[in-house]
């Protein structure tokens, strides 16, 4: 139970982080509560139903076309944006030749170790992938450092299944098979270290992860399932 | 004509990774999303990344909307002016350049769309034009443009404290008058 004056204090506060408000340390405070208490929920469900109809008086202004080119591009890869609606094109490309690369890739046998991502700044521009499954199953984000050839890799949703590993693959803008980039371990968090001769590839390149027996793929091309795959792109 | 229920259905089937239907919430919102962008940014520019954000932040965040108990459009329009103002907040310099202004004559609703919408008052204005007019003008300033208590102060030339006992108060004075 909460006393009367702990209420209207509740009613002001909710309101206050509803009208954006407060202070990075009072909102925070606030989302966990909020994520402790569904009556504080209901509280802001309530502002927020409020206040929004003090929108209605904000004209429409249909934004220009190269907003929505741009969301797909970032969600979908650049092929989406410029073909919105075909199948993912990655996709099948990955699928239809995976039996074709069999020992057409050597395997790049690469330093893995997680770090702290805090620990190094990132120096100048950045690229970054949104490894995700096409039921979302899987997502990894990808923070790719071109002065230093290291991706942080931050796994949001998805396990590998027992026994099993994830490896990931670096397949190149035009290029005819993927190549290992390594095994990602158990950790939510990680980074692996693109060798140098193919930093230069990562621009537009597509970042797939399949699932690969312990130890990660024995032939140096994806043996699994390929379960999730994004497109580089600048940040 | 697109109706709310349509935008409800594009949102759960965007939950479920439907990219047509995504398109078509696009369609059907992204007008009405971008207007509240920049009504909080008020540079062009930077409305446009924002809503970027908005809509990739809808497609991830979409499988969770049949829990939240939103209506679609709420749901939509919050998330749209809570990434604006996150944007506006992490401003390092205030600075806008002369040329991305947004005129605003242009970003009000026309006389024609103001009787429309004043036909189905809303129950807060109503209750807004009961307060002080510095204080209501305070709520809309915080609302329509994410305006920060210190933005608020400044305009209405008080201290920020008394601005946030002026806000705190109302707020409860709206709560109670909309509850009537």
């Amino acid at each position: 139970m909460t006393a009367p004056d702990d209420h209207n204090d509740d009613i002001a506060l909710v309101g206050e982080y509803a009208l954006h408000l407060l202070d990075a340390d009072s909102r925070a405070a606030v989302e966990a509560r909020l994520r402790e208490d569904p009556d504080l929920r209901a509280l802001l469900r309530d502002w927020d139903d409020r206040l929004v109809r003090l929108s209605d008086e904000i004209a429409e202004v249909p934004p220009p076309a190269r907003v929505q080119a741009a969301i797909e591009a970032r969600l979908f890869g650049p092929e989406a944006a410029t073909e919105r609606g075909a199948p993912a094109r990655v996709w099948a490309w990955l699928f239809g030749r995976r039996g074709a690369l069999f020992g057409a890739a050597a395997l790049l046998a690469v330093a893995l170790f997680v770090a702290p991502m805090a620990m190094r700044a990132p120096q100048g521009p950045m690229m970054t992938a949104e490894i995700a499954a096409q039921d979302r199953a899987l997502v990894v984000e990808a923070r790719f450092d071109p002065a230093t050839g290291a991706i942080d890799l931050t796994r949001t949703t998805g396990t590998a299944a027992t026994g099993r590993v994830f490896e990931l693959w670096l397949i190149a803008d035009g290029a005819d098979a993927p190549v290992s980039l390594g095994v990602l371990p158990d950790t939510d968090v990680a980074m692996i270290r693109v060798p140098q001769g193919l930093r230069e590839q990562m621009q537009g390149a597509t970042l797939a992860i399949s699932d690969e027996p312990t130890g990660g793929s024995p032939t140096g091309a994806p043996t699994g399932a390929v379960l999730a795959a994004g497109t580089v792109v600048a940040s | 004509m697109t109706t709310v229920a349509d935008i409800e259905t594009y949102i759960l089937r965007t939950g479920l990774g439907d990219r047509a239907a995504f398109s078509s919430l696009y369609s059907a919102t992204s007008a009405k999303l971008f207007g509240v962008c920049l009504r909080v940014l008020n540079n062009r520019a930077e409305a446009e990344d924002a809503l970027q954000d908005v809509f990739i932040r809808i497609w991830q965040k979409a499988d969770r909307y049949a829990v939240n108990g939103y209506s679609p459009m709420t749901w939509l329009i919050t998330l749209a002016r809570n990434l604006a103002i996150d944007r506006l907040r992490a401003r390092k310099a205030p600075a806008k350049p002369i040329e991305d202004m947004v005129d605003l004559a242009h970003s009000g609703p026309t006389p024609e769309e103001a009787v429309v919408q004043s036909g189905q008052d809303a129950q807060i204005n109503r209750c807004l034009d009961a307060l002080d007019t510095r204080h209501a003008a305070s709520v809309r300033g915080a609302y329509l443009e994410g305006a920060s208590y210190q933005d608020l102060a400044d305009r209405a030339g008080v201290p920020i404290n008394t601005m946030r006992t002026w806000l705190r108060r109302s707020l409860a004075k709206l709560k109670d008058c909309m509850s009537q």
